[in-house]
């Protein structure tokens, strides 16, 4: 610390001889001028003295009849004027130095936090169309509109924050982690329960509505199962009015079902021949630079290695870089074996009926059989099932004549 | 002569005790030297009045009281100010002798 004290005030070797230098050197610790590495030369003495002492040494030296010659000059008061010199140099500095106060007007990042369902993608096209983009000018940018505009566009966001850490944007969101509740309609139009595929009713359990099945009825696809239209009727057996709820019950219905799978005889796979190429490449604000080259190979694929030195990172600059591997390969043609295309047509099948398992569907009867056509291998399954059925249809709505409407009406106020 | 030197002894005595019953600091009331040695090869001196000679092998300090000399090898004085200063190198010996008469 000291050093460099010295170093920026400037100091000087010197080399003092004549009648007494010993004399200098007391007097000069007198007068509050540091002297420091003396040492003694021949017939006389060499020290460093600050510049400021150097220019208070000349009645010193009058009085003691010495000499002082100049031996060394170290510091800044020396070494700046010679810098000055070198133009090129003072000239890049001074660039370099417009240049970082230029750019730090600049965001040169977007950093977002804390989205968990909405995508980075969503985000940044959000971004876009506010007009809040990477190399835009800090100034340009209203942070408190863009919190106020984050929370405007995403309901699901409870809250933002924006701030600005250098040329960095960081945002931060919040999320709202319970789920939105959408308001549901208070009147119900009335929904209807219909079948979505031929079947036979196995069970039916209803909660609200009117069953129009029961058990063992052989039901076509697209008939209602359970009305949401409830009828209210008069004492004379005629009905008065409608009312309309959504029909809600649990309807298992029995049907076949059918599953086919084909596998051809051949398939291509990928052999790697083992011959690779390396590319490098620097990414600068997304624009890829690499040496030019030839196609590498007739068929290849390719492994994109990137990384961002770790200054850059922390600066925020756009700049990547990265290798590239390119790997030969042949599309070789293989044929199934038996063997191989049953386990595989089963693993599919296996598949297929695990789906059907966690939907709830139950299998009561099972037939499959595994054939050959033209050149592949064909599965063929037939199944009975025992499904949940029962597919949502607005009611279909019942005008009552006028003037029971109006009775039914003053009758409800009444009630 | 001695008379003289009889009565700067006892004035000298008796300035001690005084300081020594009050816990004064001796090198500041009375002018005395003081020397800090690390090993031999450094010596840290305060309260001397300046110097008298200077050789690579004896250094000569006159202090208020008396002079104090360094010798030995390649010394050399890494500072110099008004209130102390730094000699380092090889310290073989260091000797107090009378101020009024070297």
């Amino acid at each position: 610390m000291v050093e460099l004290l010295k170093y920026i005030r400037g100091y000087l070797r010197i080399r003092v001889w004549g009648f007494s230098p010993e004399r200098f050197m007391n007097l000069c610790s007198n007068k509050g001028i540091l002297l420091w590495n003396i040492v003694r030369e021949g017939d006389g003495y060499c020290m460093n003295v600050n510049l400021r002492g150097f220019w208070e040494l000349r009645p010193i030296v009058r009085k003691t009849g010495t000499r002082v010659a100049v031996l060394e000059r170290y510091g800044l008061p020396f070494f700046l004027p010679k810098l000055v010199k070198r133009k090129v140099f003072v000239a890049g500095l001074v660039l370099t130095l417009a240049f970082w106060f230029f750019s730090s007007d600049y965001i040169w990042n977007i950093e977002v936090s804390g989205n968990y369902q909405i995508t980075d993608d969503m985000f940044q096209s959000f971004l876009k169309d506010n007009q809040v983009s990477i190399g835009m000018r800090k100034d340009g940018l209203d942070i408190e509109e863009l919190e106020k505009e984050i929370r405007r566009q995403f309901p699901q966001i409870t809250w933002a924050s924006a701030r600005l850490s250098g040329t960095k944007l960081l945002i931060d969101i919040k999320e709202n982690d319970a789920p939105i509740l959408t308001e549901e309609k208070e009147v119900s139009q009335g929904t209807d329960l219909v079948a979505e595929y031929d079947g036979r009713v196995v069970s039916i359990i209803v909660r609200s509505g009117v069953p129009k099945v029961s058990i063992g009825d052989v039901v076509e696809k697209g008939s209602i199962l359970v009305e949401g239209r409830i009828p209210i009727y008069n004492e004379d057996a005629t009905i008065r009015e409608y009312s309309y709820v959504d029909a809600d019950a649990d309807i298992v219905m029995e049907h076949s079902a059918s599953y086919t799978e084909e596998l051809p005889f051949d398939y291509v796979i990928k052999e790697y021949t083992g011959r690779e190429k390396k590319e490098h490449y620097v990414n600068i604000g997304g624009k890829d630079w690499k040496l030019p080259g030839d196609r590498p190979f007739q068929v290849y694929d390719s492994i994109i290695r990137e990384s961002r030195p770790v200054l850059f990172e922390k600066l925020g600059i756009p700049v990547f870089w990265g290798d590239v591997t390119h790997r030969e390969y042949l599309n070789v043609e293989h044929t199934y074996t038996v063997e191989e295309a049953k386990v595989l047509l089963n693993q599919k099948l296996r598949d297929f009926l695990l789906g059907l398992d966690e939907k709830g569907v139950q299998i009561i009867e099972k037939n499959v059989r595994i054939e050959t056509k033209d050149d592949s291998w064909l599965l063929e399954g037939e199944f009975l099932v025992q499904e949940p059925a029962g597919a949502r249809r607005d009611t279909e709505r019942v005008v009552m004549e006028e003037t029971e409407d109006k009775d039914s009406r003053e009758e409800d106020g009444n009630g | 002569m001695r008379k003289n030197n009889d009565r700067t002894q006892k004035r000298e005595s008796r300035k001690e005790t005084l300081l020594e019953t009050l816990k004064l600091p001796k090198d500041i009331c009375m002018g005395a030297l003081k020397v800090t040695l690390t090993g031999n090869r450094e010596a840290w001196i305060e309260n001397y009045r300046g110097i008298l000679e200077y050789t690579e092998g004896r250094i000569l300090l006159q202090c208020k009281t008396c002079q104090v000399c360094f010798e030995g090898s390649r010394l050399s004085i890494d500072y110099y100010t008004n209130e102390d200063m730094k000699i380092s190198g090889c310290i073989c010996c260091v000797k107090y002798s009378d101020g009024m008469n070297p």
